[in-house]
């Protein structure tokens, strides 16, 4: 956590949506939950420091003492009330010292001509899981919800947190430090975001919109689908921002998360998986997103050859979680309290496994994490099925409703998107 | 690999040097690629694609520039193959 809001009761929380078509029964999520925790302890487990001025990690009991997180049931009155009870999720902010680090609610809908729906929330405090982690975790309750009576995974549990790094530590060391010296270089001066200034951050909002549309995958002139085009297309929209705001031509610092696990199977559930490359662009340079596609892969291509991304990901330990403080404390803007310009992370395809979930099938699903009030807004893409779905967050002081509308907007034109309906 | 004798490339062999070096730095041990699959499909990213362009440029002494990263010569390893005979010829 910035220190600027060690007491400010900032939200750490990040959701992943999931809509199906039709009533999820809550006693099964729960049966599936509680039948996890014979294999694994993580979603009841506490962050803990084993001195007060040690590190923190992850701990949990004896299966006995694990208690499951809750699973919460709600009957929305109006479709437009799922809304502003996902916000509610994203701003009660899980304190892991005290609960369980995720929660679960049903949502269903108020009844409609295509009959109830339901929207499945899995909220978590952000460092538990990435992402792919959260998914990771449905599938396995999925599983289990299956496999109600017989031995889950062949007898055979999932791996569900990354194996420790074999490297000797005197080599882990000498990454780590030249992972900080990389980071002190990065920019010359702290950036600006739309939330430098705020001194007392609102609360977390997020706009989700589906569309549809080809993308272009990797290869081709507009590779649509490299994280590199559309990051230089965000990178396009926030440009526009600052020069609506007035805000300098310093270079955005934007941090880039690399998937670490191996392609092809889920990998782990629990713990940091991921490494994070630093990307740098001015505002000017945001005119032409092709040119500036090409320079932000040629850095990452630097970085990768540097051997930084994997530096970066020494950095990261499971059960010791420090990658913010870390980056807090090395980035150029540490002075002032800056960290980035922007996030944006594409967040890549709901798992086709998971079409089918507790017995419903699985009409659209996101992720809506919370940002920080400094850089106060984030972009993040993510597909499932046909659809190509598009969040962005923010912090009220930091952002206003028609900025992210001109965002969304301006990204969905880049894409050559149209509405899903 | 040596890159002294690039105009000699065996298509086959940098397929399966392709191949095994997707296979063994990128993929998840229980799912290998094989020459002809579509590695987009197989989970490459942007970041995965990266490391196979520094794999080449290590092995066989060229850089894959931009206006080459075209579907073609990029969907399989067999592809990647292709495109790095014709380079070196």
């Amino acid at each position: 956590m910035q220190a600027l809001w060690k007491r400010e009761g900032i939200s750490n929380n990040t959701l992943m949506v999931v809509h199906c078509d039709g009533p999820l029964d809550h006693a099964r999520i729960g049966r599936a939950l509680d039948r996890f925790l014979d294999f694994c302890p993580w979603p009841s487990a506490r962050l803990r420091r084993r001195l007060p001025w040690g590190p923190l990690h992850w701990a949990a009991g004896a299966r006995a003492a694990l208690a499951a997180p809750p699973v919460r049931h709600k009957r929305l009155s109006s479709p437009g009330a799922l809304h502003a009870e996902l916000e509610a999720e994203l701003n009660a902010a899980i304190d892991p010292r005290r609960e369980p680090p995720l929660r679960f609610a049903i949502l269903d809908g108020a009844a409609e001509a295509a009959g109830l729906q339901s929207a499945l929330v899995v909220t978590w405090f952000h460092p538990l899981m990435d992402p792919r982690g959260g998914q990771n975790l449905l599938a396995h309750l999925a599983h289990l919800d299956e496999s109600d009576g017989r031995a889950p995974w062949g007898g055979a549990p999932s791996v569900f947190v990354t194996g420790a790094d074999p490297r000797p530590l005197k080599e882990r060391g000498r990454l780590g430090r030249s992972s900080q010296r990389y980071m002190r270089t990065l920019v010359p001066e702290a950036p600006v975001s739309p939330g430098t200034g705020l001194t007392s951050p609102g609360r977390v909002r997020f706009e989700q919109a589906s569309f549809v549309g080809d993308d272009h995958g990797l290869g081709g002139v507009r590779s649509t689908r490299e994280i590199c085009w559309r990051l230089a297309l965000v990178g396009s929209t926030m440009a526009d921002l600052w020069r609506r705001r007035g805000l300098p031509d310093l270079p955005f610092l934007v941090p880039v998360s690399i998937d670490l696990r191996p392609k092809g199977e889920p990998g782990a559930t629990f713990g940091n998986v991921l490494a994070f490359h630093f990307a740098r662009f001015k505002p000017s340079e945001t005119a032409d997103v092709d040119r500036l596609t090409r320079a932000l892969r040629q850095q990452m291509t630097d970085a990768l050859r540097d051997g930084q991304i994997d530096a970066n990901a020494v950095a990261m330990e499971f059960l010791k979680y420090r990658p913010l403080a870390l980056m807090l404390r090395d980035l150029p803007g540490t002075a002032t309290r800056e960290t980035f310009s922007f996030n944006c992370a594409d967040l890549a395809d709901f798992p086709p496994a998971l079409e089918k979930l507790f017995g419903r099938r699985v009409t659209n699903a996101y992720h809506a994490p919370s940002v920080l009030p400094r850089p106060g807004v984030g972009v993040f893409f993510n597909r499932c099925g046909i659809k190509n779905n598009l969040v962005v967050s923010w912090i009220e002081g930091a952002m206003e409703t028609q900025e992210v509308a001109r965002i969304i907007e301006a990204i969905r034109e880049g894409m050559g998107w149209r509405a899903a309906h | 690999m040596s890159t002294g004798n690039l105009s000699r490339l065996d298509p086959e062999e940098v397929a399966r040097a392709v191949t095994d070096f997707i296979n063994t730095t990128i993929m998840a041990r229980t799912r290998p690629v094989r020459p002809d699959d579509d590695l987009e499909l197989a989970g490459l990213d942007s970041m995965a694609l990266l490391k196979v362009l520094l794999f080449i440029e290590a092995h066989y002494g060229f850089w894959m520039p931009d206006e080459d990263l075209v579907t073609d010569n990029i969907r399989t390893a067999r592809a990647f193959a292709a495109y790095i005979c014709r380079r070196s010829a």
